[in-house]
């Protein structure tokens, strides 16, 4: 039977875990049920809210994404930047050779210091 | 279930979207300096929120112009029922020293039925909660007037 999952390092109870997941649901649609549904299907009730506008299909060239806020911030450290983004090749071994790299260095200052 | 029918009184403290539909901003700033912790409305309850989706009233400052006329019909259409429309300043009033002008819809009552005025230019922050204050009366009597309409609808059915 599959009612244990088993991983390298334990196990996942299926059956607890359905059993979890229906009495989650059951709160979170008591709670959706909760909600408002008397709102006026077929109207602006319906529409997302765009400061009173229609809501444009493709937003790109008249909204401005949040994360412009850190415009200058990432102005500034662009050449960090730069650096850090060129060494995420992608590729875990480059990773754990950081890891290795830095975890070395670190070792030798405090033997050596 | 819904908890709001068995409760006598407003369910939920007073959710406010502001809308300026043509202000010069003095009035704007009066709603500001009653959020602030002179005044601070918030410890009764009532908050701006972001969208008129979960306001129970509109605040309005300042004249209608032809620009925003749409808009603010867009805006309270948004807002779900029971909701109130409130005023704030001479502008939205009634056009104040704007009256006649070449590019205005007119007052706010020109576009939207308002529930409560506020008169001022700009009214004192004080003026501001005492309207607040009515408009919480006036919703409770939507609300009531809404309640009897769904009992009505749902005897009808059942007959």
């Amino acid at each position: 039977m599959w009612y244990k999952v088993m991983t390298g390092f334990g196990y996942w109870d299926v059956y607890a875990w359905l059993i979890f997941l229906a009495i989650a649901s059951f709160f979170t649609l008591w709670l959706r049920g909760l909600g408002r549904d008397d709102y006026k299907e077929g109207t602006y009730q319906d529409e997302i809210y765009f400061s009173g506008n229609d809501v444009p299909e493709d937003g790109e060239g008249i909204t401005v994404p949040a994360d412009s806020a850190y415009w200058g911030f990432k102005k500034a450290l662009a050449p960090y930047y730069k650096v850090l983004v060129s060494m995420h090749s992608g590729h875990v071994i480059d990773y754990v050779g950081y890891l290795v790299l830095v975890t070395g260095i670190i070792t030798a200052l405090i033997v050596l210091v | 279930m819904k908890i709001e029918k068995y409760l006598d009184i407003f369910p939920k403290s007073l959710w406010v979207f502001l809308v300026n539909s043509g202000s010069c901003n003095g009035c704007d700033i009066e709603v500001v300096a009653t959020l602030s912790p002179r005044y601070d409305i918030e410890r009764l309850g009532m908050k701006l929120v972001g969208t008129p989706k979960h306001a129970d009233i509109l605040l309005v400052t300042g004249p209608v112009t032809r620009f925003m006329k749409e808009k603010l019909e867009r805006i309270y259409a948004q807002v779900p029922d029971p909701k109130a429309v409130m005023v704030i300043g001479n502008c939205g009033c009634s056009s104040n020293v704007f009256y006649k002008s070449y590019n205005l819809v007119g007052p706010v009552d020109n576009v939207l039925p308002v529930d409560v005025y506020v008169h001022g230019c700009p009214p004192r922050p004080e003026a501001i909660i005492e309207g607040a204050a009515k408009a919480v009366l006036k919703l409770e009597e939507k609300k009531k007037a809404l309640l009897r309409e769904q009992s009505e609808l749902v005897k009808a059915g059942a007959e």
